[in-house]
This record gives structure tokens, C-alpha cells and sequence, in this order.
């Protein structure tokens, strides 16, 4: 089974098909991803900024992720769920657009960015922020990339809406 | 009457007034023309339009969240005020001036168009409502964390301010949906 298929299959499925014939299911979806999505953004650009000192100078580190982190997985988690669904009623029309599959890479990139940064860079958060303590270059350099590409990933995600019939599956 | 049949009544009225000449005349402004033959400038602008509504909301969230207790407990309601204040209306005149240039972008498609109406409408309420919202909590800021109990309105207020920007973030998706 080729990967071409398995989009097929998605788009021809019971799901992909009521999503698709539905009147108001797919704007619904959409509306909830954008609601999801823009607080995934909002979220992550606060701790983004905070890693380059650009605001909440006064705040420690740790305990503005504390408030960020489970907003940003919680509205993660809807944007997926929402996304997904919005995916599966056209799925082959999706995957031969390239702003669809630049956004899947930016989004793939923001997520290993992500990884790299709570495994290796955040190992000394806690002290980030209090008098005297420095936040580490690294640190920045994460925050300043997780920024731009949480800038990136939308603007892809609107172009798709205005190419969906310039690319269409063959 | 089907919603979908009331909205597309509300079109036709719509179609009645002055506003379809003075659409029509803002879709030949040079802007407006330059807007719709270069093929990122839309997008673009909807991606400001989309960054600047998520500072408002997020910001706009944390200091819900932290009314309601639930976050940012370890700074003052004051501070948290000063701090998410700033943010929200900022993003407010960006959402604003990029959300202009949509309208001029694609003037009759906006104009002639309820939903659109009705997300002006509920903008109108959300920025009064968060204007009240953030005196009343500025006038009990000093005193919020001595008798934390108490506050229900402006706890409730928290949420409804929060349902508010989701209906003017919904009435925003909802435009390219209305029927005509």
C-alpha cells in the first residue's frame, strides 16, 4: 500500500466523507483550530520572549512556564485533534500542496526545537531569572528560532486556503 | 426561517443600502487593487491579523486565569494587570489597522456580508467589556489577595470575557461562510 492510497482511503472514509459533505462541520473545525491554535502561538510567544528577555523581565523563568506550558499542550491538543479531522476530508488535495507539507516540516522543526530545548538547554531554568543569573545563549537562540517559526507556520497555513485548487491531486 | 435562510435575507437587505456603492468604490482604490493582484499581500496581512489576536487573547487569558486564581499566583493582581494590559491593547490597534486592510482588501465580500456585521458587533462588546472588566479589577487589585473569596462577577466576567474574543474569533472564521 503506497502512501498515496492511504490518503485515499482517509479522504474516502466514513469520517473524511461527513466531514467533507457537511455544510458546517468543516468552518466548525476550522473555527476551533483557529481559537486552538492562536493560544498555542500566544502561549509559546510569551516564554519565547521571556527567554530573550524581551518581557516579564521580572518573572522567573520557571514559574512562567509554569503557566504557559499547560496552556500550550491543552490548545496543542485541540489544534491536532482539529486539524486532523480538517485533513482527513481532503487528504490527497492537502498532501500535494507544499504550504501544507512547509507547514507540517516548520511544525516537525518547532517540535524538535522544543525537545531539544526542555532536554538539554532548560537544565538550569530554575536559577534563569533570579538577581544575577544570566539566561544562556542557547536558551535564546531556541526561543528566538521557536518564535519565527510559530510566525511561519500560520502565514503557511493561510496560503493552503488559497491554493487548493492551483495544486490538486492527479 | 433556517439560519441559513435569515442570514441570506440579512444579505439582501444588505444589498439595499448605500453600502454596495461604497464597497464598489473601495474595491477601485489603488490600494485595494494592489492588495488583490499581488498574491501574498492577503495572506500576509490575515497572518498579523492572526499573530496580533493571538497577543490579545493569550494575554488577555492569563490575566482571566489569574483572577480566577489558577495561575501567576506568585505575582500580585496589580502586577499581573500592569503587565498583560499593555499586551492587550497594543495587539488591539494591530488587529485593528491589519483588519482594515482586509476589509479594504476584499471591501463587498465584507460589506455585504451579516456575519461580518455581527463580528463588529460582538468586537464592539468584547472591547467594552474588557475596558470595564479591567477597571473593575485595577479598583480591587490592591485588596484581591487579602479576602481572595468573594470577587463571583468579575470571576464570571473572566470567563464570559474569554467566550466573548471566541465568538469574534468565530464571526472572523465565519465570513467566507456566509450564504449568498
Amino acid at each position: 500500500m503506497n502512501a498515496e492510497s492511504i490518503w485515499k482511503g482517509l479522504e474516502n472514509s466514513a469520517l473524511g466523507t461527513t466531514i467533507a459533505s457537511s455544510e458546517w462541520m468543516f468552518p466548525t473545525l476550522e473555527t476551533i483550530h483557529v481559537i486552538a491554535i492562536v493560544t498555542v502561538i500566544g502561549a509559546i510567544a510569551m516564554m519565547d520572549m521571556r527567554l530573550l528577555g524581551l518581557t516579564s523581565g521580572n518573572r522567573a523563568v520557571r514559574a512562567l512556564a509554569h503557566d504557559t506550558l499547560p496552556v500550550t499542550w491543552v490548545a496543542f491538543a485541540l489544534a491536532a485533534v482539529t486539524g486532523s479531522l480538517l485533513f482527513a476530508s481532503k487528504a490527497t488535495t492537502y498532501m500535494v500542496n507544499p504550504y501544507f507539507l512547509w507547514k507540517l516540516a516548520f511544525m516537525v522543526l518547532a517540535g524538535l526545537n522544543m525537545v531539544f530545548f526542555h532536554r538539554y538547554v532548560a537544565k538550569g531554568m530554575d536559577s534563569w531569572g533570579a538577581p544575577g543569573t544570566a539566561i544562556p545563549l542557547s536558551a535564546k537562540l531556541s526561543g528566538l528560532l521557536s518564535l519565527g517559526l510559530w510566525m511561519i507556520i500560520p502565514f503557511c497555513g493561510r496560503v493552503i486556503g488559497f491554493t487548493l485548487g492551483v495544486y490538486t491531486p492527479s | 426561517m433556517s439560519l441559513g435562510d435569515w442570514l441570506f435575507h440579512l444579505t439582501e437587505l444588505l444589498r439595499t443600502t448605500r453600502l454596495v456603492e461604497f464597497s464598489l468604490r473601495v474595491s477601485d482604490w489603488p490600494f485595494a487593487l494592489w492588495l488583490q493582484t499581488h498574491f501574498y499581500a492577503i495572506p500576509t496581512f490575515q497572518t498579523l491579523h492572526i499573530l496580533s489576536i493571538a497577543v490579545l487573547f493569550v494575554s488577555t487569558l492569563m490575566l482571566s486565569l489569574r483572577v480566577l486564581g489558577v495561575n501567576g499566583l506568585d505575582q500580585g493582581l496589580d502586577v499581573a494587570l500592569r503587565r498583560h494590559r499593555a499586551w492587550i491593547w497594543s495587539a488591539l490597534a494591530v488587529l485593528v489597522v491589519s483588519g482594515i486592510v482586509l476589509l479594504i482588501s476584499e471591501p463587498v465580500r465584507n460589506m455585504i456580508n451579516p456575519i461580518f456585521w455581527f463580528k463588529m458587533i460582538l468586537l464592539s462588546v468584547a472591547v467594552g467589556f474588557s475596558l470595564w472588566f479591567q477597571q473593575s479589577v485595577r479598583v480591587r487589585s490592591a485588596t484581591w489577595d487579602v479576602s481572595p473569596n468573594g470577587h463571583a462577577a468579575l470571576r464570571l466576567a473572566s470567563v464570559a470575557i474569554i467566550v466573548l474574543w471566541c465568538a469574534v474569533m468565530a464571526g472572523g472564521r465565519w465570513i467566507a461562510y456566509a450564504p449568498v
